[in-house]
């Protein structure tokens, strides 16, 4: 009982969102212009907030006779101005050549559906509390490529809940079968939690239970990496200055062209959040209270410290890296040729036929870190010895042959090479070195090293090293999966080659 | 009976009338309670207060026949109506209009099988019940016919648990005998306007995310 009271002491809930978020930090006049859309629009609008196209405003039965309807574009969508929870709105998919549209479900509608819609909200029957009400035609939003796959018809948004000028807790809200559609939780749609410092969803409830799958379309719904996160998190706090809300909640939509636009400003913003998330929001409500949070960058860094799940495990991940010194001894695999009598037991005993056999074999190396360099490279006297030694002649005399000078043109050398490339097999390619002495060509040969006891795939260009004290460089395409620490002492092997 | 509830008798106020505008203060203060610690939603408060007297007036029983017989005629004819695109007011009309035609069935064919009681219910109760169905319509509406069954099947328990309350003997006694309870009403109705704590219901609906909060 204990531990289930201390356990459920961060969750909001509806008594305490009423009496100790909103009462206080949402003022009335606030309320009232977050729950009128077209007001908190305009000035949402005026601040640089991306926002739908009002294509038109009707007041009155008597300006919707007089309306022309011609200036309508073929997509749109018609709101009640004082709606609540996406009730009484209408999204108008396409027209057809009789002049009637084709809403999102399928459904025929004509211009007298669309009068009766209207006189519906004329009358108030969609409205916060009864009032009569006005309509408005909007910009329907075109559904990103990224959450397309994830949506029912309708179009995807995204909720973020802002208090003190940081990004508590967000949400991605999608459509299903079940809600027509429509986005809205209480119809049945999908709340997908999101970590609201990268914005990959993590879980997924419908209608408060968590799902793993979406019901329609059976795809996995966490690990969903939402586009332009940082962009919408920095509006979303935008929006919350504008609108002096002090207990937010802004509904994104992705435009496929435009981005991010903001849909609505909420002053009630529900619960539901916190099981999508499976995190409990008074405790961040609570964290984030009294900072002072100088600009949008600071809240979202903010945010990012805090509530940020994937960060920790990014550290993590970085932490489990294997750190190397600055001259590691690395070793090679390669086939080692052997050539071996084997007696043929047949009629002629005396012929003793000789056969290849290969064998994989590993050496040892000192090699050089070198986080300067691009590429790994091997010194070309021990890539002989590791049996290339044919391929690299053979690169010698063709890059011999081709005459490389300085006017040489590259594409056309290309072509030259390739077709030696072709007969070498794909353990070999070239890398194409621009100096000031022109153009020139490197072998490059796939082989299998293992540095620090991690075995990577790697492209060594083959150079002559013999010079030097290193036969081995390891470049940066190498050293994704390392930490270099330059004080770290490697204890250094003699090259062992036989 | 306390001394003020005799003096009101005594000016010729109906002892009825004493007891159940006494008992409407405790009715609502049970229906805050049932909203804001236990989580039954229901239709408000007012929906919930008037059923109950209604029921306490024609009985729980054919209360709830009535009722019940409002919300399905009226439900069914909204999805009737939907096709034929009437304005919002002229349909409510209509609805109204059924409504009142199947009471008025309902009450004969009652009558008809000797059940006098529910042939001879006042009209009053019935039309208190009958004005809630709009609120019942406009909640199908705007939240779908799956929350406005669930909020009306709600609001029918926290009606019946306010009309077991008003006929109980005891609570009939303790009312008539301390009316000055009444100002208790008032410091339960302070401390539940200042909750913050949880609703039992929410202890259900976010256990998923208790599970998951870490406690160390």
């Amino acid at each position: 009982m204990l531990t289930l009271i201390r356990k459920s002491s961060g969750l909001l809930g509806m008594n305490s969102r009423n009496l100790t978020y909103i009462r206080p930090s949402n003022l009335k006049n606030a309320i009232r212009l977050a729950d009128n859309k077209l007001r908190s629009k305009e000035l949402l609008f005026k601040a640089g907030i991306p926002v739908p196209k009002v294509y038109g405003v009707i007041k009155s039965r008597a300006e919707l006779e007089k309306f022309n309807w011609a200036d309508l574009p073929k997509s749109f969508v018609l709101k009640p101005n004082h709606g609540r929870g996406g009730e009484g709105i209408k999204v108008i998919f396409g027209q057809k050549k009789d002049e009637s549209w084709v809403s999102t479900e399928g459904k025929r509608v004509t211009k007298k559906d669309l009068q009766n819609h209207m006189m519906d909200i004329f009358e108030g029957f969609y409205s916060l509390s009864g009032i009569s009400d006005i309509a408005f035609f909007e910009e329907r939003i075109q559904i990103s490529k990224t959450l397309k796959p994830y949506s029912y018809k309708g179009i995807p948004d995204i909720r973020v809940i802002v208090y003190n000028n940081v990004p508590v807790m967000a949400m991605l809200r999608l459509p299903t079968k079940e809600s027509e559609g429509k986005a809205n939780l209480h119809l049945g749609g999908i709340g997908l939690g999101i970590d609201v410092a990268n914005g990959i969803s993590t879980h997924a409830v419908q209608r408060d239970q968590l799902i793993e799958k979406h019901p329609d379309s059976k795809l996995k719904l966490s690990g969903i990496r939402i586009p332009y996160w940082r962009k919408i998190l920095e509006i979303s706090i935008q929006c919350q200055k504008i609108s002096k809300l002090g207990y937010i909640g802004v509904d994104i939509a992705i435009d496929r062209e435009r981005g991010p636009v903001v849909l609505e400003v909420n002053a009630h913003s529900g619960l539901s959040i916190q099981i999508a998330n499976l995190a409990p929001l008074k405790y961040r409500l609570q964290k984030v209270q009294g900072i002072k949070v100088k600009d949008e960058a600071h809240g979202i860094r903010i945010t990012q410290d805090l509530f940020g799940g994937e960060i920790e495990e990014e550290i993590e991940e970085i932490s489990g890296k294997q750190v190397l010194g600055i001259i590691e001894t690395i070793k090679i695999k390669y086939q080692k040729k052997e050539m071996k009598g084997v007696e043929e037991v047949g009629k002629d005993k005396s012929k003793i036929e000789k056969r290849e056999e290969k064998k994989l074999e590993e050496i040892e190396l000192k090699a050089k870190i070198d986080t300067g360099a691009g590429a790994s490279s091997l010194d070309k006297e021990i890539a002989q010895k590791l049996g290339y030694g044919d391929v690299i002649n053979e690169f010698d005399e063709v890059i011999k042959n081709l005459e490389i000078n300085q006017n040489s043109k590259a594409d056309v050398l290309d072509e030259q090479i390739k077709e030696y490339l072709e007969k070498w097999g794909e353990t070999f390619s070239t890398i194409l070195i621009r100096s000031s002495h022109g153009i020139s060509y490197r072998l490059m040969i796939k082989m299998n090293i293992i540095l620090s006891g991690i075995e990577i795939v790697s492209r060594m260009s083959v150079i002559d090293r013999s010079h030097l004290e290193f036969p081995v460089i390891i470049g940066k395409k190498d050293l994704i999966r390392f930490i270099i620490d330059p004080s770290k002492k490697s204890q250094i092997t003699t090259n062992v080659l036989e | 009976m306390s001394e003020i509830v005799n003096f009101i008798i005594s000016q010729g106020v109906d002892v009825e009338t004493v007891y159940l505008l006494l008992a409407l203060p405790f009715i609502a203060t049970l229906i805050v309670i049932f909203r804001q610690v236990i989580g039954v939603k229901s239709f408000g408060v007012y929906t919930p207060l008037v059923l109950a007297f209604a029921f306490w007036a024609i009985g729980l029983k054919y209360g709830l026949a009535i009722f019940v017989v409002i919300l399905v005629s009226g439900t069914a004819m909204r999805y009737f109506l939907k096709e034929f695109r009437l304005l919002y007011l002229p349909r409510i009309a209509i609805v109204l209009t059924v409504i009142s035609i199947a009471i008025l069935g309902l009450l004969t064919l009652a009558g008809y099988l000797g059940k006098m009681g529910l042939a001879a219910t006042s009209i009053l109760p019935i039309l208190i019940m009958i004005t809630l169905i709009e609120k019942f319509i406009s909640t199908q509406v705007e939240k779908g016919i799956r929350t406005a069954t669930i909020l009306s099947i709600e609001t029918i328990i926290i009606s019946s648990a306010g009309y077991y309350f008003i006929v109980w003997d005891r609570f009939r006694d303790l009312i008539l005998n301390h009316p000055e309870y009444i100002i208790l009403l008032l410091v339960i109705n302070i401390i539940l306007g200042k909750w913050t704590g949880l609703r039992l219901r929410e202890y259900f609906r976010f256990k998923d995310v208790i599970k998951h909060v870490d406690t160390n």
